[in-house]
């Protein structure tokens, strides 16, 4: 048997099944885009009404920029506090040291936990009257006592931030750990030798070496950030008002909740844009890394 | 980085040129910034130790509450299994969701692991046209928003009056699961060494034979990791769940929101399925923590 033979044996199951849960949905999303489609008058598609539903989007629907600005200070914070705190977690780790064992175990516990738990218990926890967060934050900080974390643009979106940089920065503390221990120590130990401080040897060796694999981890969180749905639904149910409705949670109003699915998957699909460019970089960033 | 001084380190007794203070002066100084540095080091770690468990905590313990207590911002008190015997009464039968998730995670499982060891060994091993752009393909449909996937299958479930049956949910599931499978488990096999595979292959042996006595169980830490990795992916699964599902095959995390009522939420009931929901995912996620991240720098992207 050729090895192009085999090939396609052993491919065909697998590409099929690929093609027909991935790239024909995309094509058909793409399809309805450009077609009137209210699914409370019939299942079947309305008439071609071309990119009307992409104006519709950029020109006259209002939330439309409302959600744009909120995905993005969502993406901003969320991306640049789990970075953050993945890296100071993975330096952490790296040193040696008393509990560091224990605490490598305990940092696989929030992975596991679904982020729609993640969500609906957050809200328990921020409840002001009992939630466990609510009145430990007013017992510290007198001010926040009886606060409505879910009445306040800020204090929603920092909950719903909060609960995602606690379900993902584990995950990038351990691919960060991996970046970090790859790095060869003799650069370190020259610069040490040199008189470097602590900070400097951080700042001009460690960093730079670790720029590929920090521009991967931005750009995948980045991508996971824009894919947030469970816990906004458990949580916030994009409120109060629009402040923490997401594009992602805002198609799904659109194509759920009001059945507009013409105007929703011209929604997915930019959204789908978005994501797309952000996955070239990684291609980019990522194949060039291993090439 | 270390409190260790560095092999090649000047010699204490040779002052450095211009230095204010003794080479022992700055070595005490260093020593004290060290102590110092390990102490704060301490602290910080103490504090990522209780903000990563005391939402686990106050679930759990909540979970073992009676109603009466939720209310009270207190860790004491008399803890009852009341809470799980509610949630399996007829009312809430989570039993049913429970029944749901396994079945659908399980047979995502079955379905993927196998196409996705026989495609990701085509990708490690043979030459074959188009190979690395089907690759590239392959990984770019992780970045693809589930919204933009539920939409046409939406429409097509209604059409084939699948809405709200194990089949859709198993269909969609496939589209995260099977190329993140494909991705890892090819990682697994570009990392087992050819000649093994290459000496039976010059003994006769048929490319199948091959795969099958060789680099299955060669790989196999690989390929249980990425199993289990996408089961913990189906099980936790809800976008889909939510969207697709009404009462016969919701799974096990949209059922959470049965428990939103319009007089309140029934929060010890919620932490009671949560409990379910999460304890069977720590063993797989401790499973598989030591390849936590070799093969999953792609995984659950969607």
């Amino acid at each position: 048997m050729s090895q192009r033979r085999l090939a396609i044996i052993l491919l065909a199951p697998a590409i099929l099944l690929v093609a027909f849960t991935t790239v024909y949905p995309l094509i058909s999303s793409f399809w309805t885009s450009f077609h009137y489609y209210d699914l409370t008058r019939g299942i079947r598609m309305g008439p071609w009404i071309g990119v009307e539903n992409y104006t519709e989007a950029f020109r006259y629907d209002p939330n439309f920029w409302t959600v744009m600005r909120v995905t993005a200070s969502f993406v901003l914070l969320d991306v640049s506090l789990t970075i953050l705190v993945a890296l100071g977690m993975a330096i952490l780790l790296l040193r040696q040291g008393f509990g560091k064992t224990f605490l490598r175990t305990v940092l696989i516990l929030p992975f596991a936990i679904s982020p729609a738990l993640i969500g609906i218990s957050w809200r328990f926890m921020l409840n002001p009257d009992y939630g466990g967060f609510a009145r430990t934050i007013g017992a510290i900080l007198p001010f926040m006592h009886n606060v409505d974390y879910f009445a306040n643009p800020y204090l929603a979106m920092g909950a719903l931030v909060s609960s995602d940089v606690w379900h993902w920065s584990p995950y990038f503390t351990f691919m960060l750990m991996g970046g970090l221990a790859s790095i060869p120590p003799e650069t370190q130990e020259a610069a040490r030798i040199d008189g470097a401080s602590s900070w400097r040897v951080f700042r001009d060796v460690t960093l730079p070496q670790l720029r590929p694999i920090l521009m991967v981890a931005v750009i995948l969180k980045s991508v996971f950030a824009l894919k947030v749905f469970d816990a906004i639904v458990t949580m916030t149910a994009g409120g109060p008002g629009r402040e923490t409705t997401t594009l992602a949670y805002f198609t799904y109003q659109i194509g759920f909740r009001d059945y507009q699915f013409g105007y929703a998957a011209a929604l997915a699909y930019v959204l789908t844009a978005i994501m797309f460019i952000l996955s070239l970089s990684y291609l980019r960033v990522a194949f060039r890394r291993s090439s | 980085m270390t409190a260790v001084p560095p092999p090649g380190a000047r010699p204490a007794t040779i002052p450095a040129p211009g230095a204010a203070l003794t080479a022992g002066q700055r070595r005490a100084r260093r020593m004290r910034r060290q102590r110092a540095l390990k102490s704060f080091e301490a602290a910080v770690m103490i504090v990522i130790i209780v903000l990563v468990l005391f939402p686990i905590l106050w679930m759990v313990a909540t979970a073992f509450k009676s109603p009466a207590v939720v209310y009270q911002y207190t860790m004491w008190f008399k803890p009852t299994l009341e809470n799980f015997q509610v949630i399996f009464n007829e009312r809430w039968n989570i039993g049913r969701n429970i029944v749901n998730s396994t079945v659908i995670a399980t047979t995502v499982v079955v379905i993927a692991t196998p196409l996705a060891v026989a495609a990701s060994y085509a990708f490690s091993r043979l030459a074959f046209p188009f190979k690395r752009m089907m690759f590239q393909w392959i990984l770019l449909t992780q970045f693809i928003p589930a919204v933009a996937i539920v939409l046409p299958f939406y429409v097509m479930f209604r059409r084939l009056d699948l809405l709200d049956t194990y089949a859709a949910l198993i269909v969609v599931n496939l589209s995260v699961v099977l190329p993140y499978a494909i991705w890892t488990i090819k990682g697994f096999i570009d990392a087992i060494p050819i000649e093994a595979e290459e000496a039976a292959i010059i003994d006769g042996a048929g490319r199948l034979r091959v795969i099958w006595d060789i680099v299955v169980p060669m790989a196999w830490p690989g390929i249980m990791t990425a199993a289990i990795f996408c089961f913990i992916l189906s099980w936790n699964e809800f976008l889909f769940g939510y969207l697709l599902t009404r009462q016969h095959a919701v799974p096990l995390p949209v059922g959470l929101i049965s428990f939103v009522l319009e007089r309140g939420t029934v929060w010890e009931l919620v932490a009671a399925t949560g409990i379910i929901i999460t304890i069977p995912m720590f063993f797989f996620a401790l499973m598989i923590q030591r390849h936590f991240t070799k093969g999953m720098n792609l995984g659950a992207v969607r």
